[in-house]
């Protein structure tokens, strides 16, 4: 035998490949987190802020201020499609930069590629100023004046600190705006809504009850619309109040070519000397940053602020999941194994059931959409709410029927995991409790389910991971790219099965493919990507140790 | 020597047991009777015409070759062949004259009265304490001083409470293989049947818990009708009073232990025993 | 019941050689014994001196014999654990060699006698004939056991055992007879006395072939038949037939 055939025998080749394969996968796995995490956690760091002077086309000067997000390397014959398509200067390769320039208000566009040669100077101002704004994006530039009431009160040196702290009190403000907005005001609509609904009630049944049950039920509906509409409008003068005090100061900016900008301070984030910042600075507007990304309400068509409601929705759904397709897939699974006849039939059964794990989620979200909402959900409407006709309750997608679809979708891979577990108990251990004198259901009870526990978690693990990862048929069925509220909130019943909810997967798909910004909102699309990713992972590593405790408890001997 | 009449056993002999003396089968009290006893899975026949008298606080053991229906004989006594969905049986088996075949047996409260051992430990997935009381727990009992009497009691049977006393808590699968095999038996005898069934139950261990549990098995037939299937001859021969020898799902002998084991009437069942090819 | 052709149908060929190779040592011992008895009642009927040291170190080799024929059994219990007929044949064997070894003995006591009593054939003629009549019917039934050992023919061993009633009434005769001579004359005393011993000694070979014959049957049959009636016997050799 040759060398090399020997070497074959040994299996030391086969084992090299399986290495290398396993490598292949794992530099894959850790390059797409790698990418990922850094373009995603990028995001919030701030950038050096440059200001560079260019000769066009035309031979003017131009100053332009921005962060560099991309650089390119052009070949000549790249270069030929830009305006220095005479000057190509032999094989000599060029670079571009792209300088997020901001300033949408004034200069219509985010971004601009400039080329490198065109670059006469180069300067890291320290006074440049980058402002967060709630509308329009980043500002970059210069600080000239901030006024109040149309006075100047600060201008020059002292200004910046001055603008920040007013930006702190402004902060306050906000926040309070924000929260007569969102809270109270909805609870007003809330309770407006809510007697509107009774009043029709009380319509649709009227010929149930007395008149003078009637009168008397119209009066407190009435007396309860006057007290709403009073707070209404107390909140409504407060909100006012507010707006005028925060409207009252404005800010004076200059862009880097010289133009001015007069901007409301209420309209201000946050204003940062990006240039001028420590390390340690840096670090804590990154923080408050990411801090913002995870817990705040998106702005600007998605493309600033945070995701909280995404992170949110998604989580209520998956949970709202596990628990509607637990029971099913555990109780299908016992079925099929332990008291079905086996035989041809169950054989079908069993191998549709398989299959239905490959069908396309997009089908189901087509079913969900069909069944779920049109059928069951006009079905309640007409049987619970005809009060509200015609706006649907129920009868519109809504997080009820996502979590429904998505049961419905990983049904099978709970199903087969089960049954898995199921066939996988020694039958000695069921013989010995039969043995005992016990019936089947008590057999299973005491016995089966629990040794089979794992293997349902494992099922139910793998659910979550397919679910929390699928965004078309949720598009279909209840996600959508901006929910008014959240599925969970402090008004009865708490859990509102039939609002529509944001989705972290759908969210990704709408700021980096739909949004107006799709440029300036790529950093996003990779925060959000990164915490899917985390928000995954971390139910599944829930599901995991659940399962290792239950394995440690009911550890058998096969294991 | 002169002829020993059955009344007056040898000095130093246990009466009935190993005074030289054969005994005879028509002496016993039949405990278990099976007649006539057929048994089908789908078309194959895997018993015939079985008839048979298992006595009374003795030992039995069935032996034969693999497949020859010794275990689905066993498994009869407690209806365990029910759970087989092609399995048919005809005749009749009496457990104290009970006809545990009638259909309006209740095949739990059989499987109390017969109790049954496995092959390979089955211990379940929880603790000690909780494996010997599963039976009483699925009868109902839940008083916590009642069912640890009724544990002790029960390790102290199967001579397993000066080994685990202190862990009653503990996981069952902590134990060793004769541990369990003996926490499988006193799982058994926590309910108090009045038959035990034994499916090769040392198969799976070592000599020394062989040995154990053929200690237990001796002491147990005080108490316990006990019938034990088992591809160990040797075993068949040190730990029962009565053997049958089944063949192709017959039994083709059956008799006093030292009789089969000295001097069998077959041939079949002397080339059995002495490793011959029939 | 067995008979010989089952004995190597064991599974384990070893177990077969084992057995076989048993059975082999145990007939060459009686082959040994048979010589060494024909030798001593050829010579108590000849009167020949024959070479002593011969004889004892053929006794030397029976008893050789006996001894690793008693290990290979301690062997074979341990690692076969034989049971039914292989266990019956391994105690048949284990109690054949006790007797072939006695009779070894008996045998040596009669040459013994032989050499002492060379003078004094002439004279008690008779006794001699009659002592070695019954020599010659003992080598018959020994041969006879042996035979049924080798056969395993029980009818062969039960008609050893009818044999050994004749060969106690031979004796009694003989030791009759040399009564006689002792009351006739006490000068005889000191060789009636030797005849004696040799024809008790035969006399014991007989029952020792006997008992050859019995664990035999009992090999074949599975019955003890020591202490049993011969009718009986014939019943249980019938029956196993």
């Amino acid at each position: 035998m040759s060398n090399t055939r020997k070497w074959f025998a040994s299996g030391d080749p086969w084992i090299w490949m399986i290495g290398g394969a396993l490598t292949v996968s794992l530099l894959m796995v850790i390059g797409l987190i790698g990418l990922i995490a850094v373009r995603g956690f990028g995001h919030f760091w701030p950038a050096e802020l440059i200001e560079t002077k260019v000769r066009t086309a035309s031979g003017e000067i131009e100053i332009v201020l921005g962060e560099i997000t991309d650089t390119e390397t052009l070949t000549p014959l790249q270069l030929q499609d830009t305006d220095l398509a005479g000057q190509a200067d032999g094989d000599a390769l060029t670079s571009r930069a792209q300088f997020k320039v901001g300033n949408r208000d004034v200069f219509s566009s985010d971004f601009r590629w400039i080329l490198e040669p065109r670059r006469i100077e180069t300067r890291v101002p320290d006074d440049a100023i980058m402002l967060e704004r709630r509308e329009y994006g980043n500002f970059y530039g210069y600080l000239v004046n901030i006024k109040r009431d149309g006075e100047v009160i600060a201008r020059g040196d002292n200004a910046f600190d001055e603008l920040k702290a007013m930006l702190e009190k402004n902060r306050a403000q906000v926040d309070e705006l924000e929260h007569i907005d969102r809270y109270e005001i909805g609870a007003i609509n809330y309770r407006l809504e809510q007697a509107r609904l009774d009043e029709r009630g009380l319509e649709f049944n009227r010929d149930k009850i007395s008149a003078r049950e009637y009168q008397q039920r119209m009066a407190e509906i009435e007396a309860e619309r006057e007290t709403a509409r009073a707070q209404y409008k107390d909140l409504r003068e407060q909100r006012d109040a507010l707006m005028r005090e925060l409207n009252r100061a404005s800010v004076t900016m200059r862009t880097a070519d010289g133009r001015e900008k007069e901007m409301k301070l209420s309209n201000l984030i946050r204003a940062t000397r990006n240039n001028a910042m420590s390390v340690f600075e840096k670090t804590g507007y990154y923080l408050v940053k990411f801090k913002e990304f995870v817990l705040g309400y998106p702005r600007e068509a998605n493309t600033e602020g945070g995701i909280m409601p995404a992170i949110f929705g998604t989580i209520t759904m998956v949970l709202l999941m596990s628990i509607v397709v637990t029971p099913f897939g555990v109780i299908a699974a016992i079925y099929l194994r332990e008291y079905a006849r086996q035989g041809t039939f169950l054989r079908i059964v069993r191998i549709s059931v398989y299959n239905l794990a490959g069908v396309p989620s997009i089908v189901f979200g087509v079913f969900g959409l069909g069944f779920f909402v049109y059928t069951m959900g006009g079905s309640i409407d007409a049987l619970f709410y005809p009060e509200r006709a015609p706006q649907p309750v129920f009868g519109t997608p809504g997080l009820l029927w996502a979590s429904l679809t998505l049961a419905l979708l990983t049904l099978p891979v709970v199903i087969v995991a089960t049954e898995e577990g199921l066939t996988r108990i020694p039958r000695a251990v069921r013989e010995g409790s039969l043995a005992l004198g016990a019936t089947k259901a008590e057999t299973l009870r005491r016995i089966v389910l629990p040794m089979a526990a794992p293997a349902m978690m494992t099922g139910l693990i793998l659910a979550v991971a397919r679910a929390a990862g699928e965004v078309a048929p949720l598009m279909l069925v209840g996600v959508v790219k901006l929910a008014p509220a959240l599925p969970i909130d402090g008004e009865f019943p708490f859990l509102h099965l039939e609002r529509k909810i944001m989705h972290l997967g759908f969210h990704i798909y709408d700021v980096g493919f739909q949004s107006p910004n799709v440029e300036a909102a790529r950093p996003l699309v990779y925060a959000t990507s990164l915490m899917l990713l985390f928000i995954i992972i971390s139910l599944n590593l829930t599901a995991i140790s659940i399962r290792n405790r239950l394995r440690e408890r009911f550890r058998a001997d096969s294991d | 020597m002169v002829e020993q009449s059955p009344q007056v056993p040898m000095p130093g002999s246990r009466p009935g047991l190993s005074n030289g003396e054969m005994r005879s089968l028509s002496d016993e009290d039949p405990c278990i009777e099976v007649r006539n006893l057929n048994l089908f899975y789908g078309e194959s026949q895997a018993l015939k015409n079985i008839n048979l008298k298992i006595p009374r606080g003795r030992v039995t053991a069935f032996i034969g070759p693999s497949g020859c229906g010794k275990s689905t004989l066993l498994r009869c006594f407690n209806r365990m062949n029910d759970l087989v969905d092609s399995c048919r049986v005809e005749g009749l088996i009496r457990i104290d004259e009970d006809d545990i075949y009638d259909k309006r047996v209740d095949v739990a409260a059989l499987r109390r009265r017969v109790g049954m051992v496995f092959q390979k430990p089955n211990p379940f997935p929880k603790s000690i304490f909780e494996n010997v009381a599963y039976g009483l727990r699925l009868q109902g009992v839940n008083d916590k001083r009642v069912l640890s009497e009724a544990v002790e009691k029960a390790l102290r049977g199967a001579a397993l409470w000066d080994e685990v006393k202190d862990r009653l808590d503990d996981n069952a699968f902590g134990m060793s293989g004769g541990q369990q095999q003996r926490l499988v038996i006193a799982r058994a005898i926590a309910i108090e049947p009045e038959v035990m069934l034994l499916d090769e139950p040392c198969s799976a261990l070592d000599p020394i818990s062989t040995a154990k549990v053929e200690e237990l098995i001796t002491e147990l037939k005080k108490k316990y009708t006990i019938v034990i299937v088992t591809h160990n001859m040797q075993q068949a021969a040190r730990v029962s009073d009565y053997t049958a020898y089944l063949y192709l799902g017959e039994v083709v002998e059956f008799d006093d232990t030292r009789r089969i084991f000295t001097n069998p009437k077959q041939k079949e069942t002397e080339d059995y025993i002495t490793g011959r090819f029939g | 019941m067995i008979d010989k052709s089952s004995l190597g149908k064991h599974i384990s060929k070893e177990f077969n050689e084992e057995i076989e190779d048993l059975r082999e040592r145990v007939l060459s011992m009686g082959g040994i014994v048979e010589q060494l008895l024909s030798d001593a009642v050829e010579a108590l009927a000849s009167g020949r001196a024959p070479d002593l040291k011969e004889v004892k170190a053929e006794d030397r080799k029976v008893n050789t014999l006996e001894v690793s024929i008693d290990e290979s059994i301690a062997e074979l219990i341990a690692r076969r654990q034989p049971t039914a007929s292989d266990l019956r044949l391994v105690l048949t064997v284990s109690r054949i060699i006790v007797d072939l070894e006695r009779i070894g003995d008996e045998a040596k006591k009669v040459y013994k006698m032989a050499t002492r009593l060379t003078d004094a054939r002439g004279r008690h003629a008779d006794a001699f004939t009659e002592a070695e009549n019954l020599g010659l019917h003992v080598q018959k039934m020994l041969r006879g056991a042996l035979d049924g050992f080798a056969r395993m023919d029980p009818e062969a061993a039960l008609r050893v055992a009818r044999e050994d009633d004749k060969v106690d009434r031979e004796h009694e005769e003989i030791i009759r007879l040399n009564m006689t001579y002792m009351l006739e004359d006490a000068r005889n005393i000191k060789r009636a006395v030797d005849l004696m011993w040799a024809v008790r000694a035969l006399e014991r070979i007989g029952d020792h072939a006997r008992n050859i014959g019995e664990h035999t049957i009992y090999m074949v049959t599975g019955q003890d038949v020591r202490y049993v009636d011969i009718a009986r016997v014939e019943e249980i050799v019938r029956d196993a037939q």
